[in-house]
């Protein structure tokens, strides 16, 4: 496979100004992946920032995508307020307890001091270290969970949603100190130099409606972009699931890139959104990059180029979410050396086309 | 209060479509009062309502919080009613289903949901609840004498814990004696196949339907 010609950083800027580039940025999103990369457990990262950078330097030098992600799970700022997470030896963590259980509890909540409370200080010194190490070289981003989700982490995604429609006051107290901690956590990861990435999970409408969204989940999420705004950096806001009738939602935060699970469609994002905000997508994380051939792994990226390419805000080739943590490296070298052979301009040859289908 | 049976099975339909808990408490003690046969109040109204409500959901009207307020509106009426069955009606042997989140995973909702829809539509429910290991999911069938195993994941890490239980089920030679239904985020069609599943759903709505294909009974 011929070799880039552009660093991660070069390439964002030239395509960011509508110049010629070698490639599409490419994103398969590596969060636990990583660790095999490095031949450790996915247990071994927690406490450890020095293994996290590591791996995902490794793991981006190993590929070479366009943006590297410190990320291990979603629970990370909701455990730092008291959510108990439970670590199996070599897997990704989940969420064991909630921090509360009533709606009288809310108050003894606090937001995370980013630099004391759980796994919070181990991500960010994970961020300093990839910055240092290739931060010249390729943007490095730390997860930021959104208001909305993490407030389902504290006190129960099922009571969460009961609250919305028979208490949404105390959803709306819970999500602002939820704010207030993704402020301090954002703070220092854009202090590390990395950029804070948004997630916000819950917002998907395969679990609440697009007017409860306005209400409880994108308020929060504005005001999170416009404090990153501030300090300079783009946002890129993930929500995963269906999320086809919020985009023009998700646009009105102000976030500069959406990325779109493969439970929406690209070419829809494109024609409702695309002249609003870049459009980061949506190759099947299970179907297709865990369970999938890499012949089926390059046929996705074309069919992701053939619907988007011509976006006007831009396309980044991605994977509709973070990937298993067993998705074969064949597959993740699929998806880059597909981006590569398309090029830029993008061309896919027809026979190849044919080739791969039959 | 509801001039005749028939407004009264309406009006606790409406409760549970309207997640009007106290108007389902009220209603479903009224019928008691009456002597309203339980099962065809249970039917006719609760039933009914959590159907309307499954509906709204298919059309995107309504969203889990809200299905999930119905819900608490149908089981508190169930919770008056039930204890008025008739012996016959009571013990009656119904499709039986094992349903739980396997393995590695916690996240609920979806499985909630199944469990609801699928104890709507008159199947008995086991819900062994969240980060069920393989092995129970088994054993219970087997003490349960249960029909169907159905079993939910969100994660695309504990995908292979569903073909742990398909597996302990051959294994044991017990394979033909379950039919094991699969869903939730992460799952395909063609992953259902690969581990020899019996069916896939990829909503609430769809596993009642699945469920009743498996019990024979007209959807």
């Amino acid at each position: 496979m011929s070799h880039d010609l552009m660093t991660p950083v070069q390439r964002f800027a030239a395509y960011g100004r509508g110049e010629a580039i070698d490639r599409l940025p490419c994103v398969p999103i590596v969060g636990n992946t990583a660790a095999r990369i490095v031949g450790a457990k996915v247990s071994d990262f927690r406490g450890d920032g020095k293994l996290i950078a590591d791996a995902q330097v490794a793991a981006y030098q190993r590929f070479g995508y366009d943006v590297i992600r410190i990320f291990t799970d979603l629970y990370t700022q909701a455990e730092a307020m008291g959510a108990r997470v439970h670590y199996p030896d070599d897997e990704t963590a989940y969420l064991a307890a909630p921090a509360i259980d009533s709606v009288e509890q809310i108050a003894t909540l606090e937001p995370a001091d980013p630099h004391k409370d759980g796994n919070l200080p181990v991500h960010l010194e994970a961020m300093s270290r990839a910055v240092d190490a290739v931060g010249k070289e390729v943007v490095v981003t730390g997860a930021l969970t959104g208001p909305f989700t993490t407030a389902s982490f504290l006190i129960g995604t099922e009571t969460l949603v009961r609250l919305m429609l028979k208490n949404p006051a105390a959803v709306h107290q819970l999500c602002e100190i939820a704010l207030q901690g993704a402020f301090d956590y954002a703070k220092a990861i854009l202090d590390t130099g990395s950029t804070p990435s948004l997630t916000d999970a819950m917002c998907s409408t395969t679990v609440i409606s697009p007017r409860q969204f306005r209400e409880f989940g994108q308020p929060y999420l504005t005001r999170l972009v416009e404090f990153i705004h501030g300090h300079g950096r783009s946002v890129t806001l993930h929500i995963c699931g269906k999320t086809r009738s919020i985009w023009e939602q998700m646009c009105e935060t102000g976030a500069d890139c959406l990325s779109i699970d493969n439970a929406a469609d690209l070419g829809e994002a494109k024609a409702m959104v695309g002249h609003r905000v870049r459009l980061m997508g949506n190759v099947s994380p299970s179907e297709t990059m865990l369970d999938g051939t890499p012949s089926q792994v390059r046929e996705a990226v074309r069919e992701c180029v053939r619907k988007a390419h011509d976006n006007p805000k831009g396309l980044i080739i991605a994977s509709g979410c973070s990937l298993p943590v067993e998705t074969p490296f064949a597959n993740i070298d699929a998806m880059l050396d597909a981006v590569r052979e398309i090029g830029w301009p993008v061309h896919i040859e027809h026979e190849m086309e044919t080739a791969w289908k039959a | 209060m509801p001039a005749n049976e028939t407004e009264l099975f309406q009006a606790l339909s409406d409760a549970v479509v309207g997640m009007d808990e106290d108007r389902a408490r009220e209603l479903a003690n009224e019928a008691v009062e009456r002597g309203i046969d339980a099962y065809t109040t249970i039917e006719r109204g609760l039933v009914d309502g959590m159907g309307r409500a499954g509906e709204l959901f298919e059309s995107e009207e309504y969203f889990i919080p809200e299905l999930l307020l119905c819900s608490d509106a149908m089981y508190i009426g169930l919770d008056i009613l039930r204890p008025h069955l008739k012996v016959e009606d009571a013990n009656q042997r119904r499709f039986k289903v094992v349903i739980g989140v396997v393995e590695g995973d916690t996240h609920d909702i979806g499985k909630n949901l199944v469990r609801i829809m699928l104890e709507a539509s008159g199947f008995d429910v086991i819900d062994l609840g969240r980060d069920i290991p393989a092995q129970r999911f088994v054993d219970t069938a087997i003490s349960e004498n249960a029909d169907v195993i159905a079993l939910s994941t969100l994660m695309t890490t504990t995908m292979d814990a569903m073909a742990e239980v398909v597996d302990k089920l051959d294994a044991a030679n017990l394979r033909e004696r379950f039919k094991v239904i699969v869903g939730g985020g992460p799952i395909s069609p063609a992953f259902a196949k690969r581990i020899h599943a019996d069916g896939y759903a990829n909503s609430a709505p769809n596993a009642v339907k699945l469920v009743k294909q498996l019990a024979g009974v007209p959807a």
